[in-house]
Formats: C-alpha cells, structure tokens, sequence
C-alpha cells in the first residue's frame, strides 16, 4: 500500500494557491501572444466551472427567489417573491427542529468516527501478522454500495425479527423498534458512524505513517510510556491531517442523503436539510407534491453553511503552511 | 479567514455574472393544451418513444412483447421505465425541453397535477378513444370536464387470507362482515400462536393508498383528515402494531415487503392489490383466498381505484405527428382487440365493462376483484389537484398512528397536527 501525505495532496489541488505570479516589473516586457495564449489554457477551466459550478449555483439560488410550482416550471411566469420563501421556510415550526437533527447528525457522526478511526489507526500503526487483511476489512462499508450497506441495516434493525434486536435480547433488553420516529435519529447515525469509520482510518493512518518512529524511540528512551507517547507525540503531530479530516468529514455529512434516505425516507427525528431538501425538489417521502423553491431555499442554507466551514479549511491549510 | 485579491474577487464576479446570463437564456415556452396539432392530422414517424412506471417488467417479459407489437407499421417503438414519481419528474422536463415521449403510462393520480400543469394534451387532441370506460375509472383522467387521457385497465385492494392459518384458528372469512369481526378473526389467528395481519403503511402515496379503504370505511372525507372518523381509521390500524397483530415494519414496509411477509406463510390476513392475485394463486406453500376489506360497520369498504393512465404528452415541435404515433399506439393497447391481452399482461382488470366480463369468464380468478373494481372511488375525484396536499398530511397522520401503537391520545394528535399544517 502506497502512502501519500493526504494534506500535500490536496494543497495541490486548491487553486490559486501555489502558483507563483510574475513580478509586476517583467510585465512590460512580455509580447502579446504569450498573453493570449495563457488566455487560451485557461478558457478550457474557466468555461468548466462556468458550465458545472456558476450556472447550476446561480441557477439554484434564483429558483429560491421565484415562486414554481409544476406548470411554472415548464411553462414559465415564476413570480419573483424576493426573500418570501426563505421567510417561509424558516419560519416553519419543524425547520429548527430539522436544524437540530441536522447538528445532531452531523456533529455525532464525524466526532465518533474521528475517535474510532484514530483508535484503529493506532491500533494499525504496530504491523502485526494479518494486519494488513483485518485493516482491509475495515475497509469494507466504504467499498459496498450504500443500496446494500443501507438496506442491510434497516434489515438489522427491524424490531419484530432483526439481527440487532435478538443480539440485544442475548443480554437480556428489551427489543428496540429502531426505525420509528423517536428512534430514527439515533439509528440513521449508528449506520452512519460505521459508513464513515473506513475514511477516517485511512487518513489517519497515513498520517501516523508520516510521524518519524525516531520520535517515538527518543521518547521511550527518556522513559515516556504509551499514554505520554500518545499525547505528546502523536496526537500534536497529527494536528494538521486531524483538522483536515474532521472539516472533510464535516461537509460530507452535512449532506448525506442516501443512507438516511434508504433506510427510513427521512421520517421522524432522522430528516436532515439535505433529506428535506431532496422530498422537495422531486416529490418524494409523505408529500407527492414538487416544491422546487424551497428545496433551493433549503439547498442554499445547506450551501452557505458549507462554505462557511471550505472557507475555514482554507484558512486553516493557509495558517499551516505558513 | 484568509483576505482574497482584488483579481480574484472579480474573477469570481464574472463568473457569477455569466451563469446568471445563463439561466436567463433557459426556458421555452410550450402549446396550450388542445390548440396545437391534432392525431388526425399527422402521420407515425418511424421511431415512437414509450415510457411506462414499470421497471419490474424487464425486456422480453410478456408485457415488453405486448408494447412491441402496437407499434404500427413501418415504426420501431423503445420503452424505457423508471419508478412512478420519477417518472413523472422526467416527464416534467422533458415537456419543458420539448423532446416528451410520445405516449407515457401515468400514476392515476397524478392526472389532475399532470394535466393542470399544462404538461398533456388532451384526449381529443391526441386521437384517444375514451368511450365505454366505467365513470369511477375515467374520473381521475377528466380535469375541469376534459379528458386527458384512458385508463390502462384497474386494479384494487382486497384482504388476503391463508385458509390453512385461518383453518386451524376456527375462522370463518365469510363471517367477516365489519371492523369488529375483523378484530374477532385477527385475535383468534393470534391466540393460536400465528400473526395476524400485514399491510403497508410507508411514507408516501403507497401508505396512503393502503390506509384509504380503513378511511373511507370509516365515513373519513379527504376534505377533512383531522376528523373523528379519521381518527378512528387511524386508531384501527395504530391498535393491530401496539397489540402486536401486525409488524412494527408496516411504518417503512411498501406493498411488496408487506407481501413478501404473508408469503412467509406466518400472517392470516395480508391487505394487498388484486396484481398479486395470478401470484396468490400460484402460491405452493399455503392456500390464500381473498375477501372485500370491510368497512367499519358494513361488508365492502370503497377502495381506491388503482392503475395508470395512457396520456400523449404536450408536444411543441411535429406534435400533430408525434399524436398520431400516441393515439396508434394508445388504441393498440386499449383497444378491444387487445384489451384482454393488456389487463392479463399487467394484471389488472378491464377498464370497460365489456371486456371485463369476457376476462372474467376466462379466467375465474377476477371473480372476486369485479365488485371490489366497480365499487373503487377515484382518488382524486373530490379534490382534484389538492388530492396531493391531501394525501401529504394523511401520510404523515398514518407515520404519526403507526408510531403510536396503539396509543389514543397519540393516535389523535397525528391526525390533528397533520391536519393543521
């Protein structure tokens, strides 16, 4: 297994950030076809996030600010309602119930999975016979299609005959009716925890990887014991990939749909934004009825809470490499 | 947060502004229904598109063969299949982007929304023959008294049962005459060791669409669901999951999980459509029988009709041809030519009185589903295209009863807050 440093790779891919620009002083001398022709490699980029990111964006947000509903869609004449939907929609009584939910799911999710994939990743760290296979076998819910890991679950946790009851029953608890609406929440992110385990072993140990085990022995040697080794090594030096993982693991969840979806339709405590978001805009879980702008309205919120915490990522990488 | 260029900042502006260049230069416009092009005066072109909700019914099967056949000479016809609402979401930009299909197999009640949003033409327009169907069938089809297009033949819910389960609990399926003998039968079947009933309650039209005989049965109207009656439909079922008669799954079961459940050969009763009824009596491991499902003081409750529509899109380029391919195509399978062979394929039954009998004297199998069938009330009938809205607030009314188990106070509150919002 090859071993890349996850943060180099991804600086590389934020643009605008290494490229040294030209000092203002050559420009004069500069012809003009050089000019064009930088002009000409980047016309392919910019008409690629034109075409793929500002129009559907743009596209979204002025969806948000009209009034559709199914004929208007096709046949046009959306009135233009300024803010009403957003006002709408927030001010809905399940929308801060729904926030909830979302904060729930989300901040759960990525600090369970953090705790986990890093105790794993320790645990990996020391090759042992067979490492190599059980660490591929966590790798396992991230290589299944979630149709089949989601299902799977919902099988498990069904309370009249599911695995998961009956192991519980094997200690004496009361069978759980998983699925229902109190309980929705809580089981959408026990799968949820096990889905993202995978990515968070995998970041964190290649960063292990790139600790020096020369630390490790220096640190020994002047008599530090595991615990000692563990925080004052290994958990500062991790910092940088830690962060990174974390605020990845953050936007990813913040917009999972598919495995809440597949396992309770968004019902209950488990709907989410972004469960909200997809009923609406294709007609789907207890309406049939489309609501193209306030799915927008719901979308964006979901958008500008994303780019609030890209932009704290970018800030963070930016601090870091200074 | 970092400080970003003067540069960047602009580069950033322009490609805002463009993409807002970009959605203005969207969206067409599309032909009134019924002004533009007419079957009549078009001819079939050589490539006719068919799309029906129907992705279980793969290529080759008897269905696909059937659809094959109507294309009319000199024509090829592709179907291709997505799950209902899918189905009607790609039709919704397809209608807008102007290359719509040529005939769509539509869910019965999304007629009034389909039609109201301008996205089909009308029968008469596209060549569709609408005579001899029964009212209560073509009445989802007619918004504001025109008609958009022919049912494809109906089906209906019935209550299945397992003669051996029932046998060995000493009950008789005729002797279920209302809810309270219904309860009877159930606690018998369950006293005896096996599960009482199966029937499926998911978020979504499939729930509603299976609560709406318990509705209806109850004297429940559409126009109101937070009322008493209402409520005592939704207690009905809310006491079968808190009494354990039916599966806790029933809130996320849709109807093939539920029957996959009575298939297990464990449940007496299992509340499910007539399109199972070839495969109930194939059924090896036990014998089914089928009843009407009771209303709360009489013997037949109204059941939802059920089955698609054939429509033709609304066409904006060549649309008097492309009607003329729907309405080929449309007669083909509708047709009393080949009516009988269209219900047999899809398991529904006729759409029209005449076809129906001669489907019922070939196969004895219908018997039972014919009163049930001409007793069926239109979902949409009352509301029309408010049956959504509607059916959006029973769902989460059924999710709220189902969850309750059984609970009163928790029963009513589903059903008022649902009503409320």
């Amino acid at each position: 297994m090859t071993v890349t440093r996850p943060e180099a790779a991804l600086s590389q891919a934020t643009p605008g950030r290494t490229e040294a620009r030209p000092p203002e002083a050559e420009r004069p001398r500069r012809s003009r076809s050089p000019r064009w022709a930088a002009v000409a490699f980047v016309a392919p980029l910019v008409v690629y996030l034109l075409v793929f990111y500002a129009y559907p964006l743009v596209q979204n947000v002025a969806m948000s600010l009209q009034r559709y509903d199914r004929g208007s869609f096709v046949n046009g004449g959306a009135p233009f309602v300024g803010l009403d939907i957003y006002r709408e929609v927030i001010g809905q009584p399940k929308f801060w119930r729904i926030v909830g939910q979302t904060g729930t799911f989300t901040l759960i999710s990525i600090t369970v999975q953090y705790v986990v994939g890093l105790a794993l990743a320790v645990f990996f760290q020391h090759s042992f016979r067979l490492s190599a296979t059980l660490r591929a076998m966590f790798l396992v819910p991230w290589l299944l299609p979630v149709i089949v890991s989601g299902t799977t679950w919902q099988w498990m946790m069904n309370p009249d005959n599911g695995a998961l009851n009956s192991l519980l029953g094997v200690f004496g608890v009361d069978p759980v009716w998983w699925l229902n609406a109190d309980h929705a929440l809580m089981s959408v992110i026990i799968a949820n925890i096990w889905l993202g385990i995978p990515f968070n072993l995998v970041i964190l140990y290649s960063g292990l990887q790139n600790i020096p085990t020369t630390l490790y022995e220096a640190a020994a040697i002047d008599g530090a014991g595991p615990w000692r080794r563990f925080w004052s090594i290994t958990v500062p030096l991790l910092r940088p990939v830690s962060l990174i993982t974390l605020l990845l693991g953050l936007v990813y969840t913040l917009k999972v749909v598919d495995i809440i979806w597949i396992m309770t339709m968004g019902t209950g405590t488990s709907q989410t934004l972004a469960t909200w978001s997809y009923a609406m805009a294709f007609g789907k879980g207890t309406s049939s009825l489309i609501k193209y702008s306030e799915a927008s309205a719901v979308g964006s919120v979901l958008l500008v809470v994303a780019l609030a915490f890209g932009l704290v990522y970018v800030a963070v990488q930016r601090k870091q490499e200074d | 947060m970092g400080t970003m260029s003067p540069r960047s900042a602009a580069g950033i502006g322009m490609v805002v502004a463009a993409g807002f260049v970009l959605a203005a230069c969207s969206g067409g416009s599309t032909p009134e229904p019924g002004s533009t092009g007419a079957a009549s005066e078009g001819t079939t072109t050589s490539a006719i598109t068919f799309w029906d909700p129907y992705p279980q019914r793969e290529a080759g099967s008897d269905w696909d063969k059937l659809v094959a056949s109507c294309a009319p000479a000199g024509s090829t016809l592709t179907r291709s299949s997505a799950p209902q609402t899918d189905l009607f979401n790609q039709l919704t930009t397809a209608v807008k982007e102007g290359n719509a299909p040529d005939v769509v197999l539509l869910d019965n009640p999304m007629m009034p929304e389909a039609a109201s949003s301008g996205l089909l033409a009308t029968a008469e327009q596209a060549g569709i023959d609408t005579t001899g169907i029964d009212a209560n069938l073509i009445g989802p089809g007619v918004v504001d008294g025109v008609a958009y297009g022919v049912p494809m033949g109906s089906n209906a819910l019935g209550l299945y049962y397992n003669k051996d389960v029932l046998t060995a609990a000493g009950v008789d399926p005729t002797s279920i005459k209302d809810w309270a003998s219904l309860n009877a039968a159930i606690e018998k079947v369950v006293a005896t060791g096996a599960k009482g009933i199966t029937f499926s309650g998911i978020a979504g039209e499939e729930g509603v669409f299976q609560f709406e005989p318990w509705f209806w049965g109850a004297g429940a109207d559409l126009s109101d669901v937070g009322s008493a009656a209402a409520i005592s439909a939704g207690q009905l079922v809310s006491d079968w999951i808190g009494k354990g008669w039916a599966p806790r799954s029933a809130a996320t079961d849709n109807q093939s999980a539920s029957w996959d459940l009575f298939l297990t050969g464990e449940y007496g009763f299992a509340e499910n459509g007539s399109w199972f009824a070839s495969a109930a009596a194939d059924n090896k491991t036990f014998a089914a029988g089928m009843i009407a499902i009771p209303a709360k003081d009489s013997a037949v409750a109204p059941v939802p009709t059920g089955g698609e529509f054939a429509v033709a899109p609304l066409q904006s380029k060549d649309a008097s041809n492309h009607y003329a391919n729907a309405a080929a195509v449309i007669a083909c399978l509708t047709g009393d030519a080949h009516g009988n062979a269209t219900s047999e394929a899809l398991g529904y039954l006729s759409a029209k009185a005449g076809v129906r009998a001669t489907q019922v004297a070939d196969n004895p199998l219908w018997t039972p589903w014919v009163d049930i069938v001409q007793g069926a009330q239109g979902r949409t009938t009352d509301l029309g295209a408010d049956y959504v809205n509607a059916s959006a607030a029973l769902s989460e009314a059924i999710q709220g009863a189902l969850n309750a188990a059984g609970d009163s106070s928790g029963v009513e509150s589903a059903f008022k807050d649902a009503s409320g919002s």
